[in-house]
């Protein structure tokens, strides 16, 4: 397991894209001591590592195709109805290429 | 009027029959008690849309195969509701009007149910007290005095139902989300079978783990709303395909030979004595009636692990399925030099502390170099809880256990976060969700005029046995149709 520290924290908050405060850090370095405890409460069940993961409760069985049948889901409008920035009729972002 | 917000759906059903009353009546009275409500239960009222429906419903002849028809009712604010604004407790969608209603909702208003309101929540669902929403704390109509919650995340929907403000109102249970608040409110909280009832449009959290699961106050109700709820949906690709029952409200409430398991390790793991007792009290009265009972040992290590199993695979899932909430598409937008600016102040300023802190443990958690020793290891740990469970489903019909170690906790209360109580006790409804399984809650007693409730989980598709099961043990207690307006009627029994 990854030691942790207010860097790698830090890293796994940008890795998605936002930012905490100082002092929010600090909070969840400590809140770490006891979710590290709890989490090698997992390794001390004999075995562990050699089981099966589970993705959901069951698997989901379909065994037809369904027909395909063209539909409008949204207007152009209803679609930019929420967006904050929009020109064209086209949601409006910064530059991604010089 | 009368209080028949006070009554079971099935009781007003009765009333508007017989023109006692009227849905419009039903409506006004309910939303004169929404804005009197002081707990903070509510995101926001329909009031205008909700009037204009109730006023055209009360012109035609109330229908006796639509239950629900006429009657008020309040969902929590994580349903896309068409043309209402819906922010799932959070900044970041502050302002986002949805373009669809989800499944449950266009069922709901199919069959004549009015949606007077969108209740608070944890944000983003993603809490178990009730305290992290955008608009603050929502506290249990129980305690005049504010000192205790109601629990979360759905603890709007369960402060609207117990507070009698509408007679059913729609949650989602990830852990225990409407089943652990039902318990602190004295409500019936039911989560179906996985795939039972359609997820679509409800805002995803966890969807290995979410459910769409509703408060009533009789067991009855809850099953009633199972047949209208629980329908296969294309929308959702994990919606079942399996037939289900022409009516689960069918319940006779019996428990001959019935064979019940309690954990014994949820049991020793509580301390509460006033529980402990009713709890036996229960036990002895189902074994009157026919069933069996056995203390059983599911696994203490197993148990121990709930707790970080559910977070580590809770706050992962979370990551990704909240990638979409980036300032571009929907939420407040903010001026930057690059997208990645844009989304970083969105996300930065639209999340709030705790809900940030949930989700770096989830990227923690899915670092390559945590995978298998802290994600991976979660979802084994899942499968050898559930295959636990499905062990004990051979031998028994259905677990039950008390839905929680204590009544609704102080605001101001801190829990040690490593003892058996907190790790046991208190998160072994969680077996519920990583298994599928369906599970209900129901009012068991009262210690110092708060309610505290048992809970009953049973085998994947088994909802109309939970149903039945609840419904005996439902007439033993006398906590039908309980609210904070007669509960000192009903306390002493």
């Amino acid at each position: 397991m990854k030691k942790v520290s207010k860097e790698v924290l830090k890293d796994a908050a940008n890795r998605l894209m936002f930012d905490m405060s100082d002092e929010q850090y600090n909070i969840l370095l400590d809140e770490f001591d006891v979710i590290t405890k709890q989490l090698e409460l997992m390794g001390e069940i004999e075995g562990i590592d050699k089981e099966d993961v589970m993705t959901f409760p069951f698997n989901c069985e379909v065994d037809f195709l369904r027909e395909d049948e063209a539909a409008t889901a949204l207007t152009q409008d209803e679609v930019l109805s929420n967006a904050g920035s929009i020109k064209d009729g086209q949601i409006k972002l910064p530059k991604v290429i010089g | 009027m009368s209080n028949y917000l006070d009554l079971s759906i099935k009781e007003i059903h009765s009333a508007l029959l017989k023109g006692e009353t009227t849905p419009l009546e039903l409506t006004k009275e309910a939303i004169k008690r929404a804005k009197a409500n002081k707990d903070n239960a509510f995101e926001c009222l329909c009031e205008e849309k909700a009037l204009l429906k109730a006023e055209e419903l009360s012109k035609v002849k109330v229908p006796e195969d639509k239950i629900m028809f006429g009657i008020p009712y309040v969902a929590k604010d994580n349903f896309s509701t068409k043309g209402i604004e819906t922010t799932g407790g959070s900044d970041i969608l502050k302002g986002y009007i949805p373009l669809f209603n989800a499944t449950v909702i266009n069922l709901l208003e199919e069959n004549g149910a009015i949606l007077i309101g969108k209740a608070t929540l944890d944000e983003l669902a993603m809490g178990g007290t009730g305290t992290t929403g955008h608009k603050g704390i929502t506290f249990n109509p129980y305690d005049k005095t504010h000192t205790r919650l109601i629990g979360g995340s759905s603890c709007g929907s369960a402060v609207a139902v117990s507070d009698a403000i509408v007679p059913f109102a729609l949650g989602s249970d990830t852990g225990d989300s409407v089943r652990k608040p039902a318990s602190n409110a004295g409500l019936v909280g039911y989560k179906p079978t996985w795939g039972q009832i359609s997820r679509f449009g409800l805002f995803p959290f966890a969807p290995s783990l979410d459910h769409v699961a509703y408060f009533t106050r009789s067991v009855e109700d809850a099953a009633l709303m199972f047949n209208v709820l629980s329908k296969h949906d294309e929308n959702d690709s994990t919606s079942s395909f399996k037939t289900r029952l022409d009516d689960y409200s069918k319940l006779d409430g019996n428990l001959k030979g019935k064979k019940f398991v309690v954990l014994k390790e949820v049991y020793d793991s509580i301390t509460d004595k006033v529980i402990k007792d009713k709890f036996d009290l229960l036990l002895n009265k189902i074994k009157e009636g026919g069933s069996t009972v056995d203390f059983v040992e599911f696994g203490k290590k197993l148990l121990m692990a709930i707790y970080p199993s559910y977070i580590v695979i809770s706050s992962a899932e979370a990551t990704s399925n909240n990638a979409n909430l980036d300032g571009i598409k929907f939420g407040p937008f903010y001026k930057g030099n690059t997208y990645q600016d844009v989304m970083m102040q969105a996300r930065t300023k639209g999340f709030s502390p705790l809900i940030k802190r949930r989700f770096v443990i989830g990227s923690y958690s899915l670092m390559s170099e945590n995978q298998e020793e802290v994600f991976k290891r979660a979802q084994k740990v899942r499968h050898l809880i559930v295959d636990r469970a499905k062990e004990l489903y051979k031998k028994y019909d259905s677990i039950i256990c008390p839905a929680s170690p204590s009544i609704a906790p102080l605001v101001k209360g801190a829990s040690n976060q490593l003892n058996d109580t907190y790790l046991i006790a208190d998160n072994w409804l969680a077996i519920g969700n990583f298994g599928g399984f369906p599970s209900i809650t129901i009012p068991l007693g009262f210690e110092d005029d708060m309610p505290f409730g048992v809970n009953i989980t049973s085998d994947a598709f088994k909802d109309f046995e939970v149903f039945n099961e609840a419904f005996a043990m439902e007439n033993i207690l006398g906590y039908r149709d309980l609210s904070v307006l007669n509960f000192k009627d009903k306390e002493g029994k």
